[in-house]
């Protein structure tokens, strides 16, 4: 249950994006999120809601696109998406694997629209 | 109109950033430094009291104990005459690195060997915080089942070494050694693995070796 700290970190990394800027809105915020990262997007989604209160992210939507792990095979060198992590490599059947993508934990773009007077 | 901004830095930059500053910190001050993670309950401090009289006089060790509430851990290895820093982390169910920073601050000046910090019983959060260690280590007990390593796969992929506790116990419990290692090195092919036991000592060799080799490989750095 660390998606608090994830998601007051998002608005901090929010907050020095737009540092130095005029004052905008942010309408989107996009997240990429590896199926290896331990964060439930749902979660993290309610605690970004609260923790964008009072800020100029207030309100915005979040969307989540969620990385598949990807994993090359230890004995037999083929990548391949696991949908399951502990599934044996489908050419091989070797299940030793080096993790090549799946760890994603980044804000990716913001949407944001002029704050008028 | 809508404008769109690209974003540069990850989520956990910040963290990332302080862990660095700490790696610095450790290597100068020429301390080694372990992340002890687990379950609540797997026998982390337990061990780390067997540890701690087992490395007496051979290196100097500290310890920072991370938990949300109390100072038991604390107080029971400081009977060890180990110097230990207790890290309440209010409601965090992880340590990162800036909730290390003050327990470094506190321990590094007594010129220590080896700081083994015991993160909060947890298998999801701590995996993906850093706090500027040098090998991070699981530790699963057998009373918990063989399971854990295929559901919390990301704890079991960043550590080095996968400590299997109580296998004292393993004649009154259903627990498969080989399926547990299995899953456990699926996406991690390179981890060690040592099983222990703090009440009789079996394995406690392997460990304090392992340790002494990790501090002279940190030396040697």
């Amino acid at each position: 249950m660390h998606e608090v700290a994830v998601a007051q970190q998002m608005l901090e990394v929010i907050r020095r994006t737009l540092e130095g800027r005029p004052p905008v809105r942010v309408r989107v915020a996009r997240l990429v999120l590896g199926q290896l990262t331990c964060v439930d997007p749902e979660t993290l989604s309610f605690a970004f809601e609260v923790a964008c209160r009072g800020t100029a992210a207030e309100g915005c939507r979040l969307e989540v696109e969620r990385v598949p792990l990807r994993v090359r095979c230890t004995a037999c060198g083929a990548e391949e998406e696991r949908g399951d992590p502990m599934a044996p490599c489908e050419r091989c059947g070797d299940r030793r694997g080096e993790v090549v993508a799946g760890r994603e934990l980044q804000l990716t773009t913001l949407d944001v629209e002029e704050h008028g007077p | 109109m809508t404008e769109v901004i690209r974003i540069q830095e990850g989520v956990l930059a910040d963290n990332d950033r302080a862990a660095e500053d700490l790696r610095l910190r450790f290597r100068e001050s020429g301390t080694c430094v372990v992340n002890l993670m687990s379950g609540p309950g797997a026998g982390k401090t337990t061990l780390l009291e067997r540890t701690a009289e087992a490395l007496q006089g051979r290196l100097r060790l500290g310890v920072a104990v991370g938990d949300i509430q109390t100072s038991r851990d604390a107080d029971r290895i400081a009977r060890h005459g180990v110097p230990v820093v207790q890290i309440n982390t209010g409601d965090a169910c992880h340590l990162d690195a800036r909730m290390v920073t003050p327990a470094a601050d506190h321990l590094l000046p007594l010129g220590l060997d080896l700081l083994i910090v015991e993160n909060v019983g947890n298998l999801v959060c701590p995996a993906e915080f850093e706090i500027g260690e040098d090998a991070k280590v699981v530790m699963l007990s057998v009373t918990e089942g063989a399971d854990k390593p295929a559901k919390y796969p990301l704890m079991f992929h960043v550590s080095r070494l996968m400590l299997v506790s109580k296998v004292d116990l393993l004649p009154h419990v259903d627990f498969s050694m080989e399926a547990a290692i299995a899953d456990a090195r699926a996406l991690n092919p390179d981890l060690q693995v040592i099983a222990l036991s703090a009440r009789t000592g079996e394995g406690l060799d392997p460990w304090i070796d392992w340790l002494l080799g990790l501090r002279d490989k940190a030396r040697g750095r």
